[in-house]
Protein backbone atom coordinates (compact mmCIF):
# COMPACT_ATOMS: atom_id res chain seq x y z
CA UNK A 1 0.00 0.00 0.00
CA UNK A 2 1.24 3.20 -1.02
CA UNK A 3 0.14 6.16 1.82
CA UNK A 4 1.47 9.91 1.19
CA UNK A 5 1.82 10.94 5.32
CA UNK A 6 1.62 14.89 6.33
CA UNK A 7 3.52 14.39 9.78
CA UNK A 8 3.47 17.62 12.03
CA UNK A 9 7.33 18.65 12.73
CA UNK A 10 8.34 21.04 15.56
CA UNK A 11 11.48 21.33 16.76
CA UNK A 12 10.29 22.26 20.62
CA UNK A 13 8.00 24.10 22.43
CA UNK A 14 8.81 27.74 21.29
CA UNK A 15 9.50 26.67 17.79
CA UNK A 16 6.94 27.18 14.43
CA UNK A 17 5.63 23.61 13.91
CA UNK A 18 4.85 22.42 9.98
CA UNK A 19 3.21 19.96 8.30
CA UNK A 20 5.96 17.43 6.20
CA UNK A 21 5.17 15.28 3.62
CA UNK A 22 6.64 12.12 3.24
CA UNK A 23 5.97 9.63 1.35
CA UNK A 24 5.27 5.55 2.64
CA UNK A 25 5.30 2.91 -0.08
CA UNK A 26 5.60 -0.45 1.53
CA UNK A 27 2.43 0.13 4.03
CA UNK A 28 0.33 -3.29 4.66
CA UNK A 29 -3.01 -3.03 6.16
CA UNK A 30 -2.74 -5.12 9.21
CA UNK A 31 0.54 -2.48 10.04
CA UNK A 32 -0.72 -0.59 13.39
CA UNK A 33 -1.09 3.56 13.27
CA UNK A 34 2.65 3.13 15.63
CA UNK A 35 4.11 0.71 13.35
CA UNK A 36 3.28 3.04 10.43
CA UNK A 37 5.39 5.98 12.00
CA UNK A 38 8.16 3.69 13.26
CA UNK A 39 8.19 2.42 9.45
CA UNK A 40 8.46 6.52 8.61
CA UNK A 41 11.42 6.74 11.19
CA UNK A 42 13.54 3.88 9.64
CA UNK A 43 13.05 5.55 6.25
CA UNK A 44 13.81 9.02 7.62
CA UNK A 45 17.13 7.55 8.99
CA UNK A 46 18.25 5.92 5.96
CA UNK A 47 17.87 9.46 4.17
CA UNK A 48 19.81 11.19 7.75
CA UNK A 49 17.21 13.11 8.40
CA UNK A 50 15.59 13.43 11.94
CA UNK A 51 13.13 10.55 12.94
CA UNK A 52 9.70 11.69 14.45
CA UNK A 53 9.40 12.08 18.28
CA UNK A 54 6.37 10.42 19.09
CA UNK A 55 5.06 8.70 22.38
CA UNK A 56 4.45 4.94 22.83
CA UNK A 57 4.44 2.03 25.58
CA UNK A 58 3.07 -1.27 25.50
CA UNK A 59 1.03 -1.07 22.10
CA UNK A 60 -1.72 -2.95 22.78
CA UNK A 61 -4.10 -0.17 24.88
CA UNK A 62 -3.70 -0.43 28.15
CA UNK A 63 -0.64 2.02 29.22
CA UNK A 64 -2.52 5.60 27.58
CA UNK A 65 1.23 6.78 26.56
CA UNK A 66 0.29 6.88 23.06
CA UNK A 67 -1.92 9.62 21.61
CA UNK A 68 -1.77 11.35 18.07
CA UNK A 69 -4.41 13.19 15.40
CA UNK A 70 -5.47 11.53 12.61
CA UNK A 71 -6.71 13.54 10.44
CA UNK A 72 -7.61 15.91 13.22
CA UNK A 73 -9.55 12.53 15.27
CA UNK A 74 -7.96 11.19 18.24
CA UNK A 75 -6.26 8.01 18.27
CA UNK A 76 -7.86 7.77 14.74
CA UNK A 77 -10.81 7.16 12.82
CA UNK A 78 -12.27 3.91 14.72
CA UNK A 79 -14.14 4.96 17.36
CA UNK A 80 -13.16 3.34 20.91
CA UNK A 81 -9.63 2.29 19.79
CA UNK A 82 -6.35 3.75 20.87
CA UNK A 83 -3.63 4.90 18.31
CA UNK A 84 -1.74 1.52 18.72
CA UNK A 85 -4.61 -0.42 18.05
CA UNK A 86 -5.43 1.48 14.94
CA UNK A 87 -4.41 -0.12 11.72
CA UNK A 88 -3.55 1.20 8.35
CA UNK A 89 -6.82 -1.21 6.85
CA UNK A 90 -8.54 1.70 7.46
CA UNK A 91 -7.50 3.76 4.80
CA UNK A 92 -7.35 3.48 0.95
CA UNK A 93 -4.20 3.28 -1.04
CA UNK A 94 -2.61 6.20 -2.27
CA UNK A 95 -4.60 7.83 0.34
CA UNK A 96 -3.19 11.34 2.33
CA UNK A 97 -2.83 10.66 6.11
CA UNK A 98 -2.79 13.73 8.52
CA UNK A 99 -0.62 13.29 11.73
CA UNK A 100 -1.02 15.58 14.21
CA UNK A 101 -0.27 15.63 17.79
CA UNK A 102 -2.93 15.95 20.06
CA UNK A 103 -4.84 19.36 20.19
CA UNK A 104 -5.94 21.44 23.00
CA UNK A 105 -4.70 24.93 24.57
CA UNK A 106 -3.63 22.69 27.80
CA UNK A 107 -1.31 19.92 25.89
CA UNK A 108 1.35 22.31 24.60
CA UNK A 109 4.01 20.54 22.09
CA UNK A 110 7.11 19.37 23.70
CA UNK A 111 8.37 17.76 20.36
CA UNK A 112 7.01 16.63 16.84
CA UNK A 113 4.00 14.43 17.79
CA UNK A 114 4.68 14.86 21.74
CA UNK A 115 2.57 17.21 23.79
CA UNK A 116 2.48 17.86 27.59
CA UNK A 117 -0.04 16.31 29.34
CA UNK A 118 0.75 16.80 32.75
CA UNK A 119 -2.32 18.99 33.03
CA UNK A 120 -4.14 15.55 33.81
CA UNK A 121 -1.74 14.82 36.50
CA UNK A 122 -2.10 18.29 38.22
CA UNK A 123 -5.80 16.98 38.41
CA UNK A 124 -4.77 13.75 39.87
CA UNK A 125 -2.48 15.29 42.14
CA UNK A 126 -5.55 17.36 43.71
CA UNK A 127 -7.35 14.42 44.17
CA UNK A 128 -4.92 13.63 47.05
CA UNK A 129 -4.74 10.95 48.15
CA UNK A 130 -7.03 8.07 50.03
CA UNK A 131 -6.28 6.91 53.53
CA UNK A 132 -6.21 3.17 54.29
CA UNK A 133 -5.43 1.35 57.08
CA UNK A 134 -1.92 -0.37 56.69
CA UNK A 135 -1.95 -2.28 59.21
CA UNK A 136 -2.66 -6.50 58.47
CA UNK A 137 -5.09 -7.16 55.82
CA UNK A 138 -8.40 -7.01 56.51
CA UNK A 139 -10.57 -9.93 56.70
CA UNK A 140 -12.47 -10.90 53.44
CA UNK A 141 -15.88 -9.13 53.17
CA UNK A 142 -15.09 -6.48 56.85
CA UNK A 143 -15.75 -4.05 53.91
CA UNK A 144 -18.79 -4.31 52.10
CA UNK A 145 -19.23 -3.46 48.29
CA UNK A 146 -21.71 -4.76 45.85
CA UNK A 147 -21.16 -6.63 42.83
CA UNK A 148 -22.61 -3.75 40.69
CA UNK A 149 -20.98 -0.85 42.65
CA UNK A 150 -17.51 -3.02 41.85
CA UNK A 151 -17.58 -3.54 38.79
CA UNK A 152 -19.40 0.09 37.78
CA UNK A 153 -15.93 0.97 39.27
CA UNK A 154 -13.76 -0.87 37.63
CA UNK A 155 -15.59 0.52 34.50
CA UNK A 156 -14.62 4.29 35.28
CA UNK A 157 -11.20 2.99 36.56
CA UNK A 158 -10.87 1.89 32.51
CA UNK A 159 -9.46 5.07 31.72
CA UNK A 160 -6.10 4.69 30.92
CA UNK A 161 -5.28 8.72 30.80
CA UNK A 162 -4.35 9.18 27.45
CA UNK A 163 -6.23 13.11 27.36
CA UNK A 164 -7.94 11.67 23.97
CA UNK A 165 -11.24 13.11 25.42
CA UNK A 166 -9.03 16.70 25.67
CA UNK A 167 -8.27 16.58 22.31
CA UNK A 168 -11.74 15.63 20.67
CA UNK A 169 -13.45 18.10 22.84
CA UNK A 170 -14.33 21.01 21.03
CA UNK A 171 -14.52 22.50 24.04
CA UNK A 172 -10.96 21.32 25.15
CA UNK A 173 -12.71 20.06 28.04
CA UNK A 174 -11.56 17.48 30.50
CA UNK A 175 -14.93 16.10 31.91
CA UNK A 176 -14.81 12.66 31.23
CA UNK A 177 -11.48 12.05 32.50
CA UNK A 178 -12.16 13.91 35.97
CA UNK A 179 -15.70 11.95 35.78
CA UNK A 180 -14.05 8.65 35.03
CA UNK A 181 -11.54 9.41 38.30
CA UNK A 182 -14.37 10.94 40.33
CA UNK A 183 -16.97 8.07 39.78
CA UNK A 184 -14.62 5.26 40.02
CA UNK A 185 -13.56 6.67 43.72
CA UNK A 186 -16.78 7.29 45.12
CA UNK A 187 -17.78 3.88 44.74
CA UNK A 188 -15.08 2.62 46.77
CA UNK A 189 -15.57 2.12 50.71
CA UNK A 190 -12.36 2.87 51.20
CA UNK A 191 -12.00 6.67 49.50
CA UNK A 192 -15.17 7.71 51.12
CA UNK A 193 -13.76 9.75 53.98
CA UNK A 194 -12.17 12.37 51.27
CA UNK A 195 -15.26 12.01 48.70
CA UNK A 196 -16.18 15.99 49.11
CA UNK A 197 -12.53 17.24 49.37
CA UNK A 198 -11.32 15.15 46.09
CA UNK A 199 -14.56 16.59 44.35
CA UNK A 200 -13.91 20.50 45.42
CA UNK A 201 -10.40 20.31 44.60
CA UNK A 202 -10.15 18.16 41.21
CA UNK A 203 -12.97 20.26 40.35
CA UNK A 204 -11.07 23.56 40.88
CA UNK A 205 -8.36 21.95 39.24
CA UNK A 206 -9.80 21.24 36.12
CA UNK A 207 -11.51 24.08 35.57
CA UNK A 208 -8.39 26.27 36.28
CA UNK A 209 -6.91 25.00 32.79
CA UNK A 210 -8.95 22.87 30.85
CA UNK A 211 -12.06 24.29 29.28
CA UNK A 212 -15.93 24.03 30.27
CA UNK A 213 -18.02 20.96 29.06
CA UNK A 214 -21.69 21.12 26.71
CA UNK A 215 -22.83 17.51 26.07
CA UNK A 216 -21.19 17.48 22.73
CA UNK A 217 -20.54 13.64 22.91
CA UNK A 218 -17.17 13.74 21.03
CA UNK A 219 -14.91 12.71 23.79
CA UNK A 220 -16.88 9.74 24.33
CA UNK A 221 -15.99 8.59 20.93
CA UNK A 222 -12.51 8.94 21.18
CA UNK A 223 -12.15 7.31 24.26
CA UNK A 224 -9.97 3.95 24.01
CA UNK A 225 -10.87 2.72 27.14
CA UNK A 226 -15.10 3.48 26.34
CA UNK A 227 -15.64 5.48 29.41
CA UNK A 228 -19.15 6.26 28.88
CA UNK A 229 -20.60 9.85 28.45
CA UNK A 230 -22.36 9.63 32.21
CA UNK A 231 -18.90 10.28 33.28
CA UNK A 232 -19.51 13.78 32.55
CA UNK A 233 -22.47 13.90 35.03
CA UNK A 234 -20.41 12.16 37.56
CA UNK A 235 -18.27 15.35 37.78
CA UNK A 236 -21.55 17.59 38.04
CA UNK A 237 -22.85 14.95 40.77
CA UNK A 238 -19.83 14.81 42.93
CA UNK A 239 -19.43 19.15 42.62
CA UNK A 240 -23.48 19.43 43.34
CA UNK A 241 -22.82 17.06 45.93
CA UNK A 242 -19.42 18.51 47.88
CA UNK A 243 -21.48 22.42 47.40
CA UNK A 244 -24.30 21.12 49.51
CA UNK A 245 -21.67 19.64 52.48
CA UNK A 246 -20.01 22.18 54.95
CA UNK A 247 -16.62 22.59 54.05
CA UNK A 248 -15.01 21.70 57.14
CA UNK A 249 -16.14 18.00 56.34
CA UNK A 250 -13.62 15.50 53.77
CA UNK A 251 -16.30 13.56 53.23
CA UNK B 1 -27.56 26.82 32.59
CA UNK B 2 -29.69 24.00 33.93
CA UNK B 3 -31.39 25.84 36.41
CA UNK B 4 -32.50 28.59 34.31
CA UNK B 5 -33.09 26.62 30.91
CA UNK B 6 -35.30 24.60 32.99
CA UNK B 7 -37.05 27.50 34.01
CA UNK B 8 -37.58 28.45 30.35
CA UNK B 9 -38.60 24.92 28.81
CA UNK B 10 -41.88 25.00 32.17
CA UNK B 11 -42.43 28.56 30.70
CA UNK B 12 -42.62 27.62 27.06
CA UNK B 13 -44.46 24.76 27.48
CA UNK B 14 -47.22 26.83 29.54
CA UNK B 15 -47.11 29.47 27.08
CA UNK B 16 -47.66 26.88 23.90
CA UNK B 17 -50.87 25.70 26.05
CA UNK B 18 -52.46 28.93 25.84
CA UNK B 19 -51.59 29.58 22.59
CA UNK B 20 -53.16 26.84 21.57
CA UNK B 21 -55.99 28.17 22.67
CA UNK B 22 -56.45 29.62 19.29
CA UNK B 23 -57.74 26.61 17.64
CA UNK B 24 -60.95 26.37 19.87
CA UNK B 25 -64.51 27.04 18.52
CA UNK B 26 -64.73 30.53 19.97
CA UNK B 27 -61.35 31.28 19.67
CA UNK B 28 -61.16 34.88 19.85
CA UNK B 29 -63.81 34.78 23.48
CA UNK B 30 -61.53 32.27 25.13
CA UNK B 31 -58.07 33.64 24.04
CA UNK B 32 -58.91 36.98 25.34
CA UNK B 33 -60.19 35.72 28.27
CA UNK B 34 -57.09 33.61 29.18
CA UNK B 35 -55.16 36.92 28.04
CA UNK B 36 -57.27 38.99 30.61
CA UNK B 37 -57.07 36.30 33.13
CA UNK B 38 -53.10 36.14 33.22
CA UNK B 39 -52.81 40.04 33.67
CA UNK B 40 -54.76 39.80 37.07
CA UNK B 41 -53.36 36.29 38.27
CA UNK B 42 -53.65 35.40 41.45
CA UNK B 43 -56.31 38.32 42.29
CA UNK B 44 -57.19 39.30 44.63
CA UNK B 45 -54.72 38.14 46.57
CA UNK B 46 -52.11 40.21 44.59
CA UNK B 47 -53.29 43.75 43.35
CA UNK B 48 -53.41 44.42 40.19
CA UNK B 49 -50.40 42.70 37.50
CA UNK B 50 -48.57 42.48 40.53
CA UNK B 51 -47.75 38.41 39.75
CA UNK B 52 -47.07 39.06 35.85
CA UNK B 53 -44.61 41.96 37.14
CA UNK B 54 -42.74 39.29 39.13
CA UNK B 55 -43.12 36.85 37.14
CA UNK B 56 -41.95 38.84 34.02
CA UNK B 57 -38.54 39.68 36.56
CA UNK B 58 -37.96 36.60 37.47
CA UNK B 59 -38.09 35.68 33.63
CA UNK B 60 -36.22 38.43 32.76
CA UNK B 61 -33.23 37.45 35.36
CA UNK B 62 -33.00 33.93 34.27
CA UNK B 63 -32.59 35.04 30.18
CA UNK B 64 -29.77 38.00 31.41
CA UNK B 65 -28.19 34.84 33.82
CA UNK B 66 -28.70 32.21 30.89
CA UNK B 67 -27.12 34.50 28.29
CA UNK B 68 -24.06 35.49 30.59
CA UNK B 69 -23.22 31.74 31.08
CA UNK B 70 -23.99 31.09 27.51
CA UNK B 71 -21.31 33.00 26.24
CA UNK B 72 -19.31 32.23 29.38
CA UNK B 73 -19.16 28.92 28.54
CA UNK B 74 -18.42 29.84 24.60
CA UNK B 75 -15.47 32.19 24.97
CA UNK B 76 -13.79 30.08 27.30
CA UNK B 77 -14.06 27.04 24.82
CA UNK B 78 -12.47 28.89 22.31
CA UNK B 79 -9.81 29.91 24.60
CA UNK B 80 -9.53 26.21 25.59
CA UNK B 81 -9.62 25.07 22.24
CA UNK B 82 -6.39 27.21 21.60
CA UNK B 83 -7.21 27.76 18.02
CA UNK B 84 -6.85 24.04 16.60
CA UNK B 85 -10.49 23.66 15.10
CA UNK B 86 -12.73 20.11 15.59
CA UNK B 87 -14.25 18.26 12.77
CA UNK B 88 -18.32 17.23 13.86
CA UNK B 89 -18.27 13.52 14.62
CA UNK B 90 -20.55 12.57 17.15
CA UNK B 91 -23.47 13.30 14.48
CA UNK B 92 -27.01 14.75 16.43
CA UNK B 93 -25.60 16.15 19.97
CA UNK B 94 -22.13 17.41 18.42
CA UNK B 95 -24.26 19.26 15.82
CA UNK B 96 -26.80 20.98 17.93
CA UNK B 97 -24.61 21.33 21.18
CA UNK B 98 -21.80 23.36 19.10
CA UNK B 99 -24.52 25.97 17.71
CA UNK B 100 -26.54 26.43 20.95
CA UNK B 101 -24.54 30.03 20.72
CA UNK B 102 -25.99 30.58 17.26
CA UNK B 103 -29.29 29.20 17.88
CA UNK B 104 -29.23 31.02 21.16
CA UNK B 105 -28.52 34.59 19.48
CA UNK B 106 -31.39 34.43 16.73
CA UNK B 107 -34.11 33.19 19.84
CA UNK B 108 -32.64 36.43 21.83
CA UNK B 109 -33.13 38.60 18.76
CA UNK B 110 -36.43 36.75 18.20
CA UNK B 111 -37.69 37.54 21.72
CA UNK B 112 -36.73 41.18 21.66
CA UNK B 113 -38.76 41.16 18.43
CA UNK B 114 -41.88 38.99 19.98
CA UNK B 115 -42.33 41.23 22.89
CA UNK B 116 -41.86 44.60 20.55
CA UNK B 117 -44.28 42.72 18.43
CA UNK B 118 -47.19 41.25 20.81
CA UNK B 119 -46.14 42.44 23.96
CA UNK B 120 -45.43 46.20 23.34
CA UNK B 121 -46.84 46.70 20.13
CA UNK B 122 -44.23 49.21 19.04
CA UNK B 123 -44.84 51.14 15.99
CA UNK B 124 -43.47 49.52 13.10
CA UNK B 125 -42.99 46.12 14.21
CA UNK B 126 -46.40 45.17 15.60
CA UNK B 127 -49.51 44.57 13.35
CA UNK B 128 -52.42 47.59 12.09
CA UNK B 129 -54.54 45.47 14.59
CA UNK B 130 -51.89 46.39 17.76
CA UNK B 131 -51.43 49.70 16.66
CA UNK B 132 -55.07 50.96 15.97
CA UNK B 133 -55.52 49.24 19.57
CA UNK B 134 -58.17 46.87 18.94
CA UNK B 135 -60.49 46.03 21.89
CA UNK B 136 -62.51 42.80 22.70
CA UNK B 137 -65.83 43.06 24.79
CA UNK B 138 -65.70 40.38 27.16
CA UNK B 139 -69.16 38.52 28.12
CA UNK B 140 -69.16 40.24 31.40
CA UNK B 141 -69.01 43.49 29.79
CA UNK B 142 -65.30 44.62 30.53
CA UNK B 143 -63.34 45.62 27.77
CA UNK B 144 -60.23 44.08 27.22
CA UNK B 145 -57.01 44.45 24.49
CA UNK B 146 -58.32 42.01 21.73
CA UNK B 147 -54.84 40.58 21.66
CA UNK B 148 -56.40 37.53 19.39
CA UNK B 149 -56.79 39.96 16.49
CA UNK B 150 -53.18 40.79 17.08
CA UNK B 151 -52.04 37.85 17.07
CA UNK B 152 -53.94 37.23 13.14
CA UNK B 153 -52.88 40.72 12.59
CA UNK B 154 -49.21 40.07 13.47
CA UNK B 155 -48.80 36.38 11.50
CA UNK B 156 -50.72 38.00 8.33
CA UNK B 157 -47.59 39.56 7.25
CA UNK B 158 -45.76 36.60 5.31
CA UNK B 159 -42.61 38.01 6.11
CA UNK B 160 -43.32 37.91 10.15
CA UNK B 161 -45.11 34.64 9.74
CA UNK B 162 -41.80 32.68 8.32
CA UNK B 163 -39.37 34.65 10.95
CA UNK B 164 -41.45 32.96 13.84
CA UNK B 165 -41.73 29.38 12.20
CA UNK B 166 -38.01 29.44 11.10
CA UNK B 167 -37.37 30.09 15.23
CA UNK B 168 -39.35 27.78 16.45
CA UNK B 169 -37.18 25.01 14.48
CA UNK B 170 -34.24 26.84 16.05
CA UNK B 171 -35.89 26.64 19.07
CA UNK B 172 -36.69 22.77 18.53
CA UNK B 173 -33.18 22.27 18.35
CA UNK B 174 -31.91 24.23 21.04
CA UNK B 175 -34.26 22.71 23.20
CA UNK B 176 -33.15 19.35 22.02
CA UNK B 177 -29.87 20.06 23.26
CA UNK B 178 -30.60 21.57 26.33
CA UNK B 179 -33.04 19.75 27.91
CA UNK B 180 -30.73 16.71 27.21
CA UNK B 181 -28.13 18.73 29.05
CA UNK B 182 -30.21 19.10 32.35
CA UNK B 183 -29.49 15.98 33.42
CA UNK B 184 -25.58 16.26 32.60
CA UNK B 185 -25.59 19.48 34.60
CA UNK B 186 -27.78 18.39 37.71
CA UNK B 187 -25.41 15.03 37.76
CA UNK B 188 -27.51 12.34 36.70
CA UNK B 189 -25.68 9.62 35.92
CA UNK B 190 -28.26 6.36 35.90
CA UNK B 191 -28.63 5.24 32.84
CA UNK B 192 -32.56 5.20 33.11
CA UNK B 193 -32.69 8.50 33.99
CA UNK B 194 -30.44 9.80 31.33
CA UNK B 195 -32.29 7.78 28.85
CA UNK B 196 -35.70 9.16 29.86
CA UNK B 197 -34.13 12.46 29.57
CA UNK B 198 -32.92 11.79 26.28
CA UNK B 199 -36.44 10.90 25.08
CA UNK B 200 -37.97 14.06 26.62
CA UNK B 201 -35.10 16.27 25.03
CA UNK B 202 -36.91 14.98 21.41
CA UNK B 203 -40.59 14.73 22.45
CA UNK B 204 -40.34 18.12 24.24
CA UNK B 205 -38.66 19.89 21.21
CA UNK B 206 -40.97 18.06 18.81
CA UNK B 207 -44.19 19.33 20.90
CA UNK B 208 -42.84 22.78 20.89
CA UNK B 209 -42.40 23.03 17.34
CA UNK B 210 -45.68 21.54 16.12
CA UNK B 211 -47.66 23.10 18.39
CA UNK B 212 -46.41 26.94 18.13
CA UNK B 213 -45.44 26.80 14.54
CA UNK B 214 -48.66 25.29 13.30
CA UNK B 215 -50.33 28.65 14.47
CA UNK B 216 -48.52 31.30 12.29
CA UNK B 217 -49.25 28.51 9.12
CA UNK B 218 -52.84 28.23 9.70
CA UNK B 219 -53.20 31.95 9.98
CA UNK B 220 -51.37 31.84 6.56
CA UNK B 221 -53.13 29.43 5.18
CA UNK B 222 -56.81 30.96 6.50
CA UNK B 223 -57.48 28.04 8.90
CA UNK B 224 -58.12 30.55 11.35
CA UNK B 225 -58.86 34.50 11.37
Amino acid sequence: MRLILEVWRQDGPQAQGRFETHEITDATPEMSLLELLDRLNHQLVEQDQDPVAFESDCREGICGTCGIDINGVPHGPEDNVPACGQHVRSFHDGQTVRIAPFRAKSFPVIRDLIVDRTGLDRIIQAGGTVAVDAGTAPDADTIRITHHDAEEALDFAACIGCGACVSACPNGAAYLFTGAKLAHLRLIPAAQQERSKRARSMVAQMEQEFGPCSQIGECALACPAKIPLRAIAAVNRERIRAGFRSRSKEN
Amino acid sequence: MAVTGSVFVAFLLFHMAGNLKVYLPDAELHFNEYAHWLRGFLNPLLPGSSFLWAFRAVIALCLVLHVYAGTTIFFRARVARGGFGRAITAKWHALTGRTMIWTGLIILCFIIFHLLDLTVGAKGVASKSFSGKATYTLEDGEVVTNAYQNLIGSFERPAVAAFYIITMVLIAIHLSHGIWSIINDFGGTASRTRSVFLVLAGLIALVIVIGNASIPLAVLAGVIS
